[in-house]
């Protein structure tokens, strides 16, 4: 069911106020004890709630998004708000413009109520990496909330927003999604500009809506799309109506990689659902096929390799010169050094030195280089995939979230945990994670460009399962 | 020329080492079997001139400007404070 569409028949049946709704939610998100955020926006919130209670009285008619409270992860510029991407050295950094993802939604007259928690520059797969506290999971709270959209997609599953937005990079919508039962979508890369999200690694960063329900992610995604002078990966895509999803019958065939179901670091639930969730469609009619596909290390080890050395470069502008919490040290080199050693947690300093790692000389053919030409393959085993399947269908992790503090023992089992989501950055597709098949959902991917696809099928998958 | 940097010199980040996790993770791209094409070209994405913005001076408005003379981290009698550049 479409909260979107529930709150507004109550707006505009005068059911409740807009007022109400804002300062609610408000309260919800200002005594929650998962530490999903690090900034409210109460006071902006509760002015626009105000405007619309007014357009209401007057008889004006409203969009559907507006008056519509959501959440923004704390890596999205909204100008005049502090954009920390939950880390000391932009801990009092505010954001001069606002990202063009998010102006659509105000644009639209939807409402942000809080800037969220997630890993520090997207650095994580738990939310721990950040200087706020790390995120409790909205089902248990002694576990993680996933990252590093983490904020975001527990203040969906609680109710405290009614959407958010995240940004996902190897997986960071749809693996917290997952975590807390709820639907997280990555879409087509360059379908949503990036303009205004900082960047991690610019190749595979996408802008993500996370909400409740597919009509929710439909209306988000379709007002978010479109292309953008000020990113120029963006291409211009169709709407999305809510019609042509209804009905799967041009779905003939759906594949899954066999490897990620045989590989032994599966927990024996999460395949043993997700092959009865096989058997179920497969009862539908459908045809099933198990693919061959790249092995989890090496599809966790391109990805890293890629992301590090993007990040390094892109990272490499916080210097504390022009903004950041500056450390002054006996020069101008010394005082990038100290700058960057204090403020920087130290997953985000492993990155941007592994990133250094392979791009510098000797080093870069052997790795970097090489790391390219992977992910070359990666993408020609997609499209030779989509020759012979509609749909690929996947776990979203091969575990149960971890409890609070597990993950940071043991870094090489935090990187592979996202073996299932990588892959699909690495090829640019679009990916959502549905609530449905395992513990931590599943992730449904079509080819290039189809995220039409992918809502089709979310939808007769929602029904089947 | 040939001066070896070190990670901490390319990263400025004081004392920074390799980690031994992030190696094995390179480890498994320096074992792995690629293909002979070398199309690493693959992804480039062109840009068609047509897509280009136009070459002009858009101007930030008022409070852009004022935001980030606010994020600035030094401010010394109306003048913004850097460190000397020249020193070597």
């Amino acid at each position: 069911m479409s909260q979107i569409r529930k709150i507004h028949t109550q707006l505009k049946n005068k059911e409740i106020t807009c007022t109400k709704l804002v300062q609610d939610r408000l309260d919800l998100l200002k005594q929650n004890t998962h530490n999903t955020v690090n900034s409210l926006l109460d006071e902006s919130a509760l002015a626009l709630a105000k405007k619309v209670d007014a357009k209401i009285e007057n008889g004006e008619t409203i969009g559907l998004l507006e008056g519509i409270p959501f959440g923004i992860k704390d890596v999205y510029m909204l100008q005049g708000t502090y954009t920390t991407a939950s880390s000391d050295l932009l801990k009092k950094y505010k954001s001069p413009y606002t990202a063009t993802a998010i102006q659509k939604l105000l644009d639209a007259g939807a409402i942000p109520l809080a800037k969220e928690n997630c890993d520090s520059f997207g650095h994580g797969s738990s939310s721990e990496n950040t200087i706020f506290g790390a995120v409790k999971n909205a089902i248990h709270p002694e576990f993680v909330g996933g990252g590093s959209s983490g904020g975001s997609a527990v203040n969906v599953a609680k109710d405290f927003t009614v959407f958010s937005i995240g940004g996902d990079t190897g997986g960071s919508v749809r693996q917290p999604a997952g975590y807390n039962n709820v639907f997280g979508l990555k879409p087509t890369y360059g379908r949503i500009s990036r303009f205004g999200l900082m960047a991690y690694a610019s190749s595979t960063d996408c802008v993500g809506p996370i909400a409740k329900s597919i009509e929710d992610i439909r209306i988000v995604l379709n007002v978010m799309s479109g292309k953008d002078i000020k990113d120029l990966t963006t291409y211009e895509s169709q709407e999305i109506s809510e019609e042509k999803i209804l009905k799967a019958n041009d779905i003939k065939t759906v594949g899954y990689f066999k490897n990620f179901i045989e590989n032994k670091a599966i927990d024996p639930q999460i395949k043993a659902d997700f092959l009865t969730s096989i058997a179920k469609i497969k009862a539908t009619g459908i045809e099933v096929k198990a693919l061959d596909f790249f092995e989890s290390e090496t599809l966790v080890s391109t990805y890293y390799t890629l992301a590090m050395a993007e990040t390094a470069s892109n990272l490499s502008r916080l210097d504390g010169t022009n903004y950041g919490n500056r450390i002054e040290g006996k020069n101008l080199k010394d005082t990038y050094s100290i700058t960057r050693s204090e403020n920087f947690s130290e997953e985000s300093k492993r990155r941007i030195v592994g990133g250094n790692q392979v791009l510098s000389q000797g080093f870069s053919d052997e790795i970097y280089l090489k790391g390219l030409n992977l992910r070359d393959q990666i993408s020609e085993s997609f499209e030779k995939d989509f020759k012979e399947v509609d749909i690929i269908l996947s776990p979203v992790t091969p575990n149960t979230p971890p409890k609070i503090g597990d993950s940071l023992k043991d870094l090489l089992a935090m990187y592979l945990s996202d073996a299932y989501t990588v892959g699909f950055s690495l090829g640019q597709l679009p990916t959502l994670t549905i609530p449905k098949g395992t513990e931590t959902g599943m992730q449904i991917t079509a080819a290039k460009n189809n995220d039409e696809l992918v809502l089709k099928f979310a939808n007769f998958l929602k029904d089947t399962l | 020329m040939s001066k070896m940097m070190t990670v901490d010199i390319l990263s400025s980040i004081k004392g920074a080492q390799p980690s031994e996790t992030v190696n094995k993770l390179f480890d498994v791209i320096k074992n792995a079997n690629i293909s002979n094409n070398n199309s690493f070209n693959n992804h480039t994405k062109a840009v068609s001139l047509n897509d280009l913005r136009d070459d002009v001076v858009v101007h930030s408005s008022a409070i852009e400007k004022q935001i980030i003379v606010e994020n600035f981290p030094k401010e010394k009698n109306g003048y913004l404070v850097v460190a000397k550049v020249i020193e070597e």
